[in-house]
């Protein structure tokens, strides 16, 4: 038997919808001063710097709010979808600082196109406690 | 909620089908750039030669002669130099015609002392109109060789005079780029250079520079090298006479018939500027010469040397390093950059350089064992210009030099608050004149527009943005190295410099004075063909 509130999304449900919606916001960022630096603007190199910092704490973040879901609602796939995403993001990281362009350019739309697919992942249905949803 | 269920299951699959291809997609996207990226990356394409190429380290190292000057009484050192061409033996056994300064590339070196003002006489003895441009001299302007200060040759009086009547109609590229300034200055056949070279000990390089041709020109042979000196210098003890060697590093390609060969687009490089497509992005060669030999060797004695290395290649980049026979590689310790002394030696375990670069550096072959042979190899090169040159160890020998641990104490200190602007500049590809080419700021050059005026003494700080690799060079000043990507200088940004590398999508703060001398001056690409293509601007100090 449902009840009302089981079939509603959780506060830790809604931590991981907002830890990956801001998370979603700071990477579209990156993308933006990425141009603009490109296009002369020494100071957006800081920007994508502190972009970078900001992308990375979040998508750890995404991680604890992931685990947080995995063990109160006992669903793992946010936190292996976010495992990847901040895997790719570290690896992402260095290439930044490394000049290694070859990869910090395809593996950043990569990263936002997979971020992209958890925020729609997140927010089209309720996250819900497994039990609940299996009664 | 079976169905719900089953639903779910069937999405899942589904989602899994989909994470699967999203998967491969980027992993094959990742696979693809890793595989067809340039891993070292260079800017530029390389031209292969047509003739057999020697074997590396045979032809012995040549030292460029030193000019003797015509007069030392007066003011002044008087030179002379005849531009013209010549066929030299680069290759054995291939004759090879060059544009030369008096017959030889390199050209000859001149010797000076600081404070001594030195005057070169350059007469023009070549098919085309020449501007000679002393690289690093703290120069006024009427001396530094703006791009449309042209030497007319005898043999076509207005050709490419920018001041002249007709200025050929419909060339692609550079067609605006014939436009005429009003402010350049124009002489037939000579030309007096007058420097007063009241600046830091250093080696400097000479070279042709004039608009829309300074690519081509020292391809073909127009550089030589210049050193000035001091006393104080002279008292540091470093390695010197046969021990301290000018190696002007600088890469080329030879055609079937034994001439260098060059992608341009007007082969006469009298009308047409440029390069063909695939060589927009610079010129390299598969030939690497030193003082303008191939893969030369050395012999030396198993002492301190110190090399005073020049890039003088169009577009390639070196990030040189000295291997052992046992493959142990030597420290390089950087004495110098462009601008003179360090204040403290730095060492390096491999150097890289890009062009227009020099460092002055000391090498130790005393542990090397006698009859060894170090390699000098470039790290960014690639099949035979990977190789550069060799040095075989002869001899046991005395050595009396040292590094002293203080080089220098007269480095200008710049502080960002003595800044009284900043300015930020971007160095891109972009359009110009209906085709491809190289833009500061968005603009391709024009000697009618000021880019940036400045007054007299101010100091101020540029912030560099490159989106392929660009070696920026500023004419009349040196500057100081702030910062490289938003982080501390590299430990070869040291020094005083007049050319700093930018990496793709790197960027550099640099932080200078304008002093010395008002008037018009230039700063640009030293990558040659870029330089060629728009990438300079306008320097104005009132």
């Amino acid at each position: 038997m449902l009840t009302v509130a089981a079939s509603r999304t959780t506060p830790t449900g809604w931590t991981l919808r907002a830890v990956v919606s801001a998370h979603t916001v700071a990477i579209a960022g990156q993308p933006v001063f990425a141009g603009v630096y490109l296009s002369g603007d020494f100071d957006s190199l800081r920007w994508h710097a502190v972009g970078a910092d900001v992308a990375t704490t979040l998508g750890y973040l995404q991680a604890i709010a992931a685990i947080v879901v995995w063990v109160r609602l006992r669903q793992s796939w946010p936190f292996l979808a976010t495992t990847a995403v901040v895997a790719a993001e570290t690896v992402q990281y260095f290439a930044g600082l490394d000049g290694a362009l070859w990869l910090h350019l395809p593996l950043g739309v990569m990263t936002i196109a997979a971020l992209v697919v958890q925020f729609v992942a997140v927010w089209r249905r309720p996250l819900l406690r497994r039990e609940a949803r299996d009664a | 909620m079976r169905e719900h269920d089953d639903g779910r299951d069937l999405s899942r699959r589904r989602l899994l089908g989909i994470g699967g291809a999203l998967g491969l997609t980027a992993a094959a996207g990742l696979t693809a750039a890793a595989g067809l990226a340039r891993r070292p990356s260079f800017t530029g394409a390389e031209l292969r030669s047509a003739v057999p190429l020697p074997p590396a380290f045979r032809v012995p190292l040549p030292l460029p002669a030193v000019l003797a000057p015509v007069s030392t009484s007066g003011e002044a050192d008087r030179y002379e130099i005849t531009q013209r061409e010549a066929s030299v033996e680069i290759l054995p056994g291939v004759r090879t015609t060059l544009w030369t300064y008096n017959g030889t590339f390199p050209g000859p070196t001149i010797e000076s002392r600081r404070g001594r003002p030195v005057t070169v006489t350059h007469r023009n003895e070549l098919p085309v109109p020449t501007v000679m441009h002393l690289h690093g001299g703290r120069t006024p302007a009427e001396s530094d060789g703006y791009p449309t200060d042209l030497v007319l040759p005898a043999s076509r009086p207005d050709a490419g005079s920018p001041t002249g009547h007709h200025t050929p109609a419909g060339h692609g590229m550079g067609a605006g780029h014939g436009m005429r300034d009003p402010r350049a200055v124009v002489t037939r056949l000579t030309r007096d250079y007058t420097f007063p070279l009241d600046q830091r000990p250093t080696l400097l390089w000479y070279h042709d520079h004039r608009m829309d041709f300074t690519a081509p020109a020292i391809w073909r042979g127009l550089a030589g090298l210049q050193i000035v000196r001091d006393d104080a210098e002279d008292a540091l003890g470093l390695p010197a006479g046969e021990r301290e060697l000018p190696l002007m590093i600088a890469d080329r390609a030879f055609a079937a018939d034994g001439g260098l060969d060059y992608p341009a687009l007007d082969p006469t490089l009298r009308d047409r500027p440029g390069v063909r497509e695939p060589y927009l992005a610079g010129v390299l060669g598969d030939v690497i010469l030193v003082n303008g030999a191939p893969w030369p060797v050395h012999e030396v004695d198993a002492a301190r040397y110190r090399l005073r290395i020049l890039n003088a290649s169009n577009a390639r980049h070196y990030e040189l390093e000295a291997v052992g026979d046992d493959g142990r590689r030597l420290d390089l310790v950087q004495i110098g950059a462009d601008q003179g002394l360090l204040a403290a030696p730095v060492t390096h375990r491999f150097l890289p350089m890009a062009p227009a670069e020099r460092f002055d550096v000391i090498i130790d072959f005393a542990d090397v064992p006698v009859g060894g042979r170090v390699t000098v190899v470039n790290r960014l090169g690639s099949g035979r210009a990977r190789d550069v040159m060799a040095f075989r160890v002869v001899r046991r020998a005395a050595d009396d030099s040292r590094i002293p641990r203080v080089l220098s104490s007269d480095l200008p200190d710049w502080r960002r608050s003595d800044a009284v602007r900043v300015r930020d500049l971007s160095f891109r590809a972009g359009r110009m004149h209906g085709g491809r080419g190289w833009l500061i700021g968005g603009l391709p050059f024009d000697p009618a527009r000021s880019d940036v005026v400045t007054r007299l003494g101010d100091v101020e700080v540029w912030r560099l943005v490159a989106d392929v690799h660009h070696p920026v060079h500023l004419h009349l000043v040196g500057f100081r190295v702030l910062s490289r990507g938003g982080r501390p200088p590299l430990p070869h940004d040291a020094g005083l410099k007049d050319t700093v590398s930018l990496r793709p999508g790197e960027s550099v703060e640099i932080i200078t004075r304008f002093d010395g001398h008002r008037g018009r001056y230039l700063f640009h690409c030293h990558n040659a063909e870029h330089e060629d293509m728009g990438m300079m601007a306008n320097l104005e100090i009132i």
